[in-house]
């Protein structure tokens, strides 16, 4: 019988019995050989994309990735191994790898995890449309309608649309009796337009820049997005861009848009409160972070208005989840509270360092890869009213949306980012449009001059990937974001 | 000992050969990669991420004219299922006015880039020698991290008009040596370990970190600079986004559609994608389609040459593949530079600092990003070992910088290319290596601009 997904069937390759058979005969394996820990993530991955760019045939695949990871803790050395999982079990093959590996380094070796009861649960995301069901014709023609319609404005040279989905099943169980089974279940989409006039080319996104958007739920949310609606305004702002003079330097109050203010949180919050990151165990690759594990509840991160809340349980992020990848519940928990640091993106053993417990962030891409601390669903606390409220107190100023290009150093202090529009807000008004906008400044102290955020009737969620880790994993995050309002921003840092 | 055992061509082109069977085998093409990787990850006083990784894929291509159905599993044993399935889908396509043309020339035959050195670099190799860079660096007051890997791969295409597998090996190694608020790093990518030199490696990061320990805070200006190698070699992963590829010449956008044959950088600067340089990077002979790789000259001396081409984007533009087919995760394929280089000059390192009276010594950038690709525009920060240059030999250690620079500028203002390569990775590119000797840069402004 064919294993391959097909477009509407939601069988996986391995039935709930025969998953959990494979995973607790690795963690057995594991621990016959010497483990005092072992975990096994049996990880079913089934994905789904369509894009379209003009100049290119459309590009429609579908792929399947099905395997196991098994995590074991050896004589105080963690060991890892990983195997894609066909017919014939390979269970054993991946807990051997692991052991192996394990008993490979050079000691004396002391990692070690305080001992916790396991946790079983069964988890699904909700959804109303299977977009694995929703029939070819209606996502080719969706796709296609939007690059005809984009390619069709004046000045416009190219463009890229696509719609995606993917649902998994990732199985755990541990020595400890954890069994758990999520089937997770995400859909986005993507619009892109660029405006070419005189040697000068221009760029508008939607709903975001970055791999589009994408959220923890059904085709439900492609119609939510209304692309076609968009895809108009999308086309004119990258046009008029192309007559917009560029933002020149200096320094302004700015109000940053929902999208940019999602990667602001991403760049200079997320990463840098990954407890991994700030024990120097990324310094190699993703680098470290400016925060300090002994100053939490003492550092000052930024204004009081600032309030970030980690919190996976969100309906619809993607970052959401009811177990993360060690097997460690799901549950919110403030990161930053009133600008002050209150606790981390941590894992077991990063936690336990601290004497405090994980927050659920163990992540790994699919199963392949051992689990780091990642950010889940990370969202900025909203404030009160409306955007135009939040322009009529900026005054004068920009108003900043969508990133460009963005930048960080290792700590996350010093950053850069441009965005895909600027506006010019007087009294509180958007008038006119600039291009090639940028800004910049040290995390703390921008963070410091967030004098208000927008309410909850402006929060909006973004999905996205990231990267971390040596070799590179992805990682699938989410930001609950509404707009900012920021005092005293070095502007048009970019040249 | 942990056993890793190849596939094989015969196993790999047999499983091609039932998936395009069931595909139907007129206008589908068929790929697989197998990567069994191995890392030894290690941060301050332990190994804390000993990874054994198996990555595989087979994809389905069928390309009916107006559209692809692509499917794949990581399931070799169904690789039947797959192909039926990418013909299935493949029905779905609506027809379009675009032909998938006659299939070119693809390649045949089986090819090695294998190192057996490489492959005998188990984990105990590697642990005992990131336990003697963790010890050394404590005994000097530093903290040492990094990762050694060993990673063996296939690669298999069968297609209308050939089949081919390959099998190679991969080592990387990179070390960051923290001491004090200075740090030094090193990083090679080779199909040989031996070519990376490992030791010397763990010793140059120690002594580069000790003297890098107190760095000063740098004033905001212009300097000449020499780049090391990996700041280079990070420049170099600009070159798709910068024009280089097919999709922007048919898109009219970048270096390649508006600026062919104008001299762009200093005659001392060739860059190329060169899969088959010996020696140097991961040398591969075919992409995924089953196309050759052809060198492709970028910047022959400063003069901006040709871009990338997959079948796609080649049978738009009226040419041939150069062997640059790419698939992403969560992206297009499009064609994309795997193998760059810039071509050596006849200079050490020494004397390209003796050649800058006052100026710096940049060893690495770290989170570069595109601002602009029309004018080359990036930014990123300075990271790990920095110094002043005075008089012509290295003086104090000085703190990270941010920078917004073009990357044709630096190459327009090089007046000294080094001997010596180093190798990265290319994030998300299969088998991605850009390989660079270091340059002396006229001119580099650092600071918000």
């Amino acid at each position: 019988m064919s294993q391959i997904a097909t477009a509407s069937s939601w069988a996986w390759a391995h039935s709930e019995d025969e998953a959990r058979a494979l995973a607790q005969e690795a963690v057995d394996l594991a621990l016959g050989r010497g483990a005092t820990y072992a975990d096994a993530r049996l990880v079913e991955v089934v994905e789904e994309r369509l894009y379209a760019a003009s100049g290119r045939e459309p590009d429609w695949r579908l792929e399947q990735v099905v395997g196991l990871g098994v995590r074991v803790l050896l004589r105080g050395a963690w060991g890892f191994g990983s195997r894609v999982l066909g017919p014939a079990s390979q269970a054993i093959e991946a807990a051997v790898a692991a052991v192996e590996m394990a008993e490979a380094q050079v000691g004396p070796n002391s990692a070690h995890l305080d001992p916790l009861p396991g946790a079983s649960g069964h988890f699904r995301t909700p959804f109303i449309v299977d977009p694995f069901a929703v029939p070819p014709s209606t996502k080719h023609q969706l796709v296609a309608g939007l690059l005809e319609e984009a390619l069709a404005t004046p000045e416009v040279t190219r463009a890229v649309a696509g719609v995606n989905a993917k649902r998994q099943r990732r199985c755990f169980a541990s020595s400890e009796g954890s069994w758990q089974v999520q089937e997770l279940l995400e859909t986005g989409g993507l619009l892109q337009v660029w405006a070419a006039r005189d040697g000068e080319v221009q760029r508008r996104s939607y709903p975001n820049s970055f791999h589009g958007n994408t959220a923890a739920a059904g085709w439900e949310y492609l119609d939510e997005l209304r692309l076609p609606a968009e895809l108009p305004r999308v086309a004119d702002e990258a046009r008029a861009l192309l007559r917009a003079p560029v933002l020149a330097a200096g320094t302004a109050d700015l109000v940053l848009g929902p999208a940019m203010t999602a990667l602001q949180i991403h760049e200079s919050c997320g990463h840098a409160l990954e407890l991994d990151r700030i024990f120097g165990d990324e310094a190699g690759f993703a680098g470290t972070s400016f925060i300090r594990a002994e100053e939490r509840g003492r550092m000052r991160y930024g204004s009081e208005a600032v309030t970030m809340i980690a919190d996976p349980t969100t309906p619809g992020a993607r970052g959401s989840f009811a177990f993360d990848d060690e097997g460690q519940p799901a549950r919110p928990a403030v990161l930053i509270e009133n600008g002050i640091v209150n606790d981390f993106l941590s894992s077991r053993e990063t936690a336990q360092r601290i004497g405090r417990s994980s927050t659920a962030a163990m992540r790994a891409d699919g199963h392949s890869f051992m689990p780091l601390c990642f950010s889940t669903h990370v969202g900025l606390r909203p404030g009160e009213g409306d955007l135009d409220a939040l322009l009529e107190r900026l005054g004068d100023g920009y108003y900043l949306d969508m990133d460009r290009s963005w930048s960080i150093d290792e700590k996350r202090l010093n950053f850069q980012f441009g965005t895909e529009v600027a506006w010019e807000v007087r009294r509180g008004r958007r008038t006119r449009l600039y291009r090639n906008a940028s800004y910049g400044g040290v995390t703390p102290e921008f963070w410091g001059s967030v004098e208000a955020v927008g309410g909850p009737e402006t929060l909006q969620v973004f999905g996205l990937p990231c990267g971390k880790g040596e070799p590179k994993q992805w990682g699938f995050v989410s930001h609950g974001a509404a707009p900012i309002l920021v005092r005293g921003v070095r502007i048009g840092v970019a040249g | 000992m942990i056993a890793a055992q190849l596939r094989g061509g015969d196993e790999l082109l047999g499983r091609l050969e039932e998936a395009l069977l069931a595909a139907g085998g007129e206008g589908a093409h068929a790929f697989t990669t197998v990567r069994q990787g191995e890392h030894t990850r290690f941060a301050g006083t332990r190994v804390h991420q000993p990874q054994a990784v198996e990555e595989v894929q087979l994809m389905v291509t069928v390309d009916r004219g107006g559209g692809a159905a692509r499917v794949a599993t990581s399931r070799l044993e169904d690789a039947r299922a797959t192909g039926a399935e990418a013909l299935r889908r493949a029905a779905a396509l609506v027809p379009g006015l675009t032909s998938a043309g006659a299939p070119a020339e693809a390649v045949s035959g089986s090819f090695s880039e294998w190192d057996e050195d490489t492959a005998a670099w188990g984990a105990g190799a590697r642990s005992q020698v990131a336990s003697v860079a963790m010890t050394l660096a404590q005994a000097a007051g530093a903290t040492a991290n990094g990762m050694l890997s060993r990673v063996l791969v296939e690669m298999a295409t069968a297609g209308p008009s050939g089949r081919a597998y390959v099998s190679a090996t991969e080592a990387a190694a990179t070390l960051l040596v923290r001491s004090g608020a200075g740090s030094a790093y090193r990083g090679d990518l080779s199909r040989s370990v031996e070519r990376m030199a490992v030791e010397e490696m763990v010793h140059g990061a120690l002594a580069e970190a000790a003297a890098a320990r107190d760095p000063e805070p740098l004033p905001p200006g212009t300097y000449d600079v020499v780049l090391g190698p990996l700041a280079v070699g990070d420049m170099l992963t600009f070159f798709g986004a910068m024009g280089f590829t097919g999709e922007a010449v048919a898109a009219g956008a970048g270096a390649v559609a508006r600026r062919q044959g104008q001299t762009v950088a200093s005659e001392l600067v060739t860059v190329a994608d060169d899969a088959l340089f010996a020696g140097v990077g991961l040398p591969i002979p075919f992409d995924i389609e089953g196309m050759p790789k052809v060198e492709v000259p970028m910047l022959d001396r400063g003069r901006v040459g040709a871009a990338v081409f997959d079948l796609a984007t080649a049978r738009a533009a009226g040419t041939r593949s150069t062997g640059h087919a790419h698939i992403a995760r969560e992206e297009a394929p499009s064609p994309t530079p795997a193998n760059l280089i810039l071509r050596p000059g006849s200079s050490t390192t020494a004397e390209l600092i003796e050649g800058v009276d006052d100026g710096l010594y940049i060893s690495r950038f770290h989170y570069t990003r595109m601002v602009d690709p029309e004018t080359s525009a990036f930014t990123g920060v300075t990271r790990d070992a920095a110094f002043r240059i005075r008089g012509g030999r290295l003086a104090g250690p000085v703190a990270s910088s941010r920078f917004t620079e073009e990357v044709l500028g630096i190459l327009s203002r090089t007046d000294g290319v080094g001997s010596q390569l180093l190798s990265q990775p290319i994030m998300n590119v299969w088998n991605g290596v850009a390989s660079a000797p270091s340059l002396r840069v006229r001119g580099f402004r650092l600071g918000f601009r």
